[in-house]
């Protein structure tokens, strides 16, 4: 067992087996599970609550959809002038921008857990993502 | 695009071939994507970067519904994921550049080889096996983690190996994915079970997580050059999501291996179909 560390529980019980060593490491994550549920699931129902506002809105008002998602900047806009399209587009960025958001919020709790060498990377990542983001930005 | 405007017979088939799409990548643990592009591409005529955008849009929104239960059973490893997120991500901003770009054809060429590989794989899989992974080994990454098999009853511990080939294979998986718009668990699943030693389960918690944020990366490239459009993308998320429903829950009562065979040739026929294509021959069973 020579992959334990001195911050894991059951260093003090030599009977603990490898498997419960590792287990318990990945129960230390639990409150980095438990956000990242968090932020998928409240991600998944606030965008799909859009999406159907969207789509029954085009449905009353006999709007039809844009053929080409606006950019940023103008999707608040057409979503302040009660466009249904605006809405769409809004719930389609809210889905894109869920799994940036979990990102981050790993990148936190892993941080406030004591590990800064996968806060780190989880930082990279979001660096990675936020340059495809940057391009998106500049359409 | 041949796709009528806003026709709402269109849009209501899309939905279903999303549905169709996801019920089988459900079952085959490949995702709608998969499906879900040559399906547009080759019996809608849909621009395949229209369908990839779509679908890199529809992996994601898959993945935000589908990583929450392997979290919860803590089937994901995060370490392991942001490991190799770092390559996934950054080959599919590479990829998406790329497939922009890149000529139909092309695209139609290595979609085709993505599917021959994954149906010749799907036929070889249950060949193959990996032997239990080493617990007792160096970690010094500290990627080594545990989660509850229910199938077997008591905890399984792994320490991933291979990493820095793993990070290899996630670039080129990334690529692919930000090419084709498919998640690329299609690599990384038997790349993270096969190379470093993952169990199938854990690799396809982790992959499921991964793919999502892989795809966001593909996404936001698609976005910028306006190859997202909504009415391609609203019918196939709606799709999808109640497609992966249902395919869930076929596959708790069909033993998905028992139709591996026909899958393959699913994916064989639309792979061979894409490759008539890319080099703009009639295939003879279209012609």
């Amino acid at each position: 067992m020579n992959h334990q560390t001195a911050d894991e529980p059951g260093m003090e019980h030599p009977e603990v087996t490898a498997t419960g060593l590792l287990a318990a490491r990945t129960e230390r994550l639990s409150p980095l599970y438990d956000a990242a549920i968090w932020t998928f699931t409240w991600g998944f129902r606030l965008g799909a609550a859009l999406l159907l506002l969207g789509i029954v809105m085009a449905l009353v008002k006999q709007e039809p959809l844009g053929r080409e998602a606006d950019p940023f900047a103008e999707v608040i806009g057409q979503v302040r002038a009660g466009h249904a399209s605006g809405v769409i587009d809004l719930a389609i960025l809210w889905f894109m921008f869920t799994p940036v958001v979990t990102v981050i919020v790993v990148a936190a709790t892993f941080w406030r857990l004591g590990d800064r060498r996968y806060a780190l990377l989880s930082l990279v990542v979001l660096a990675i993502l936020g340059a495809s983001i940057a391009l998106a930005l500049n359409r | 695009m041949t796709l009528s405007p806003h026709d709402p017979i269109t849009l209501i088939a899309i939905g279903v071939v999303a549905a169709v799409a996801a019920i089988l990548g459900s079952m085959l643990g490949l995702g709608g994507g998969v499906f879900l592009v040559p399906i547009l591409t080759l019996f809608f005529g849909i621009d395949p970067k229209f369908a990839v955008g779509a679908s890199a849009v529809v992996v994601v929104t898959n993945s935000v519904v589908g990583s929450t239960n392997h979290l919860r059973i803590r089937f994901t490893n995060p370490r392991l994921a942001m490991l190799l997120q770092i390559a996934t991500a950054a080959g599919a901003i590479a990829g998406a550049l790329y497939g922009v770009v890149a000529d139909p054809r092309v695209i139609y060429g290595v979609f085709g080889g993505v599917l021959i590989y994954a149906a010749v794989s799907m036929v070889i899989r249950r060949e193959r096996s990996v032997s239990a992974p080493p617990i007792d080994t160096p970690d010094p990454l500290r990627l080594g983690a545990a989660f509850r098999d229910p199938a077997i009853g008591s905890d399984v511990g792994y320490i991933p190996g291979n990493a820095g080939w793993g990070m290899g294979v996630g670039v080129g998986a990334g690529v692919i994915s930000g090419m084709l718009g498919v998640g690329g668990g299609v690599v990384m699943v038997p790349a993270m079970n096969l190379l470093m030693r993952v169990p199938v389960k854990a690799a396809v918690g982790t992959s499921t997580f991964m793919v999502g944020i892989t795809s966001v990366a593909t996404a936001f490239v698609f976005y910028s050059q306006g190859f997202i459009d909504p009415t391609l993308v609203v019918p196939a998320i709606v799709g999808v999501f109640l497609g992966g429903q249902i395919g869930s829950r076929l596959t708790r009562r069909i033993r998905a291996q028992r139709l591996s065979l026909l899958f393959s040739l699913i994916l064989l026929y639309l792979g061979v179909s894409l490759l008539f294509r890319a080099l703009e021959i009639p295939a003879p069973w279209q012609a």
